[in-house]
């Protein structure tokens, strides 16, 4: 699996496309994870789910970096950066790359 | 010599830093945490972090501010100060007033530098919260600002400056 992380409007969809043209898609992860939180579902039951979907074929795991600004003020936003941030972390260490997009640009980190 | 390790919140930066700690040739480690408990929430964190550090031989010292008078290292001594985003708060807003940028600024990299010319290494976390695009009242701006300022300051000072993402660590 590749992991590719950045902000919000970096262009890392597009830079998945032009370097992974034939993966399959997971976009917009932070919002799925928003979504499972929403639903009740800790850390470990949205990290199974995940690892389960991409078990097979080649995968782009695409998510917005939240993690990067001052603590929300709404404790569901808090949860919500937090359980991001540490599953990313987990999906990382699975990852074989992971790219980190700013202005379009991609580095390679793994 | 200083490190700063820098990184958004839950990316990993603390468990980096403790590794990097724990991996130095330093006999003597200590970890001087500035977060200020207060509500459940906090506890918790400071809770996940102190389990976190357990078995890693950290001497802890707890100390929001004023950090110069935390330790009386040797040569032979690493500190890990954890964190200066909670630092530049408990600056900011203590003895019943609000401080200027300019004042905490200058206020901290003076506690810094007698800090660090007593200690073999002085590994510095620090949080980055200046990218959600979105416009705060003038004292959290005045917040950023001293930071941001703090943040620079020690970068420059710094033999080594590492930003985490997503737990990996990437040398800036």
């Amino acid at each position: 699996m590749i992991l590719i992380v950045g902000g919000s409007y970096q262009g890392k969809t597009e830079f998945a496309r032009t370097e992974f043209p034939n993966a399959k898609y997971f976009n917009q992860f932070h919002l799925f994870v928003k979504k499972r939180i929403s639903e009740g579902k800790n850390n470990s039951e949205i990290l199974s789910e995940i690892r389960d979907v991409i078990s097979d074929g080649q995968w782009v795991i695409i998510s917005d970096e939240i993690g990067n600004g001052i603590v929300p003020m709404d404790e569901a936003d808090r949860t919500w950066r937090e359980v991001c941030g540490r599953i990313m972390i987990e999906l990382a260490k699975d990852a074989t790359e992971v790219y980190r997009v700013v202005c379009g640009i991609g580095q390679r980190i793994k | 010599m200083i490190t700063l390790i820098y990184g958004g919140s839950s990316s990993g930066k603390s468990s980096y830093a403790e590794d990097y700690v724990c991996n130095s040739k330093y006999k003597n480690k200590y970890y001087l945490a500035t977060m200020k408990s207060g509500d459940k929430e906090t506890e918790e964190r400071i809770k996940r972090h102190r389990s976190m550090r357990q078995g890693k031989d950290f001497v802890t010292v707890e100390l929001p501010y004023d950090i110069v008078n935390a330790i009386e290292p040797d040569a032979d001594s690493i500190i890990l100060l954890e964190c200066m985003s909670n630092l530049v708060a408990n600056e900011m807003f203590r003895d019943g007033k609000i401080n200027k940028a300019s004042y905490i600024v200058d206020k901290i990299l003076k506690d810094i530098n007698e800090l660090e010319a007593k200690a073999g290494s002085l590994v510095i976390v620090s949080n980055d919260v200046f990218e959600d695009g979105l416009q705060y009242d003038e004292t959290t701006k005045e917040y950023l600002r001293a930071l941001g300022e703090v943040n620079a300051k020690i970068a420059q000072m710094a033999d080594k400056a590492v930003e985490v993402i997503v737990g990996i660590g990437v040398e800036r």
